[in-house]
């Protein structure tokens, strides 16, 4: 009977497992995890980009401050053409909602100059006001008949 | 040069946008003549009346309307039978409107309901006088 019972030990083991397992479940022996630490950082998890199911606006929107609404008309005040023949800049009204780096690039787009520097005020009427210093290459007053002011 | 709506629906979105822009440097040049003070002026603040001003403004106003128009008539198009439809292109009405039940769920009945209608529906009759 010595083959025997060795043949038969595994599968006796076999089924006593699988015994304890349809009784008892797979999941009783619960192992917790070794903290080292006192204090308790969030997991990271999977965070899935957005693949929205259908854009909720159908265009969408142009930036209604482009270099036309933000340059709306030069300055030739006595003053201004004094900024022009000496100080080599031009002088424009903007709007309000420019900044100095987009006017610059609005000057540069409309009237292919390029600015050294761009410095503005608010006005007490409420409109901004934005001295335009062209590079020393650029002659302001050309620029000034360029664009028709003079 | 007057712009013309049904002339501008004929034209490509290229195209629109090329006027566009035209439109606009127009106006920048007819702002800068309406706030030059020429050397005559008794007050420096005047304002010179330059007439073409309003109509080029309503140019512009028309060439944008277009613009949209054509873009959102294109747009319904490409969704028509989608399932999901951007916000903007769906029925606008009003909120409580568009959360009222349709016609379809007002008339939904109950099987029970069917059948008792069916089988017992309201009689008319008169009596003989």
């Amino acid at each position: 009977m010595a083959p025997k019972t060795t043949t038969a030990a595994p599968a006796i083991k076999k089924a006593a497992a699988a015994k304890k397992a349809a009784l008892k479940g797979t999941a009783a022996k619960v192992t917790r995890k070794v903290r080292t630490n006192t204090t308790f950082r969030i997991p990271k998890t999977l965070r899935l980009a957005r693949t929205p199911k259908y854009p909720r606006r159908s265009v969408p929107r142009t930036p209604t401050l482009d270099a036309h609404a933000i340059i709306k008309f030069p300055l030739n005040t006595e003053s201004a053409m004094k900024k022009i023949e000496e100080d080599n800049t031009l002088v424009f009204i903007t709007d309000v909602r420019a900044n100095k780096r987009q006017i610059k690039d609005a000057v540069q787009r409309l009237y292919d100059v390029s600015a050294v520097k761009v410095n503005t005020l608010i006005r007490p009427d409420g409109a901004k006001k934005a001295y335009v210093k062209l590079d020393a290459d650029v002659e302001a007053l050309e620029v000034a008949n360029r664009i028709g002011f003079i | 040069a007057s712009v013309r709506a049904y002339e501008l629906r004929t034209k490509s979105k290229a195209e629109l946008a090329k006027d566009l822009e035209d439109l606009k440097t127009e106006l920048a040049s007819l702002r800068v003549k309406q706030h030059s003070s020429s050397s005559g002026n008794q007050q420096q603040q005047q304002q010179q009346s330059v007439p073409r001003i309003t109509t080029v403004r309503k140019a512009i106003a028309r060439v944008n309307t277009v613009i949209s128009q054509v873009q959102r008539d294109q747009l319904r198009l490409f969704y028509k039978g989608a399932k999901y439809t951007p916000l903007d292109l769906r029925v606008k009405k009003t909120r409580a409107i568009r959360r009222r039940l349709t016609n379809f769920e007002k008339a939904q009945k109950t099987v029970k309901a069917t059948k008792k209608e069916r089988h017992f529906p309201q009689r008319k009759y008169a009596i003989k006088a």
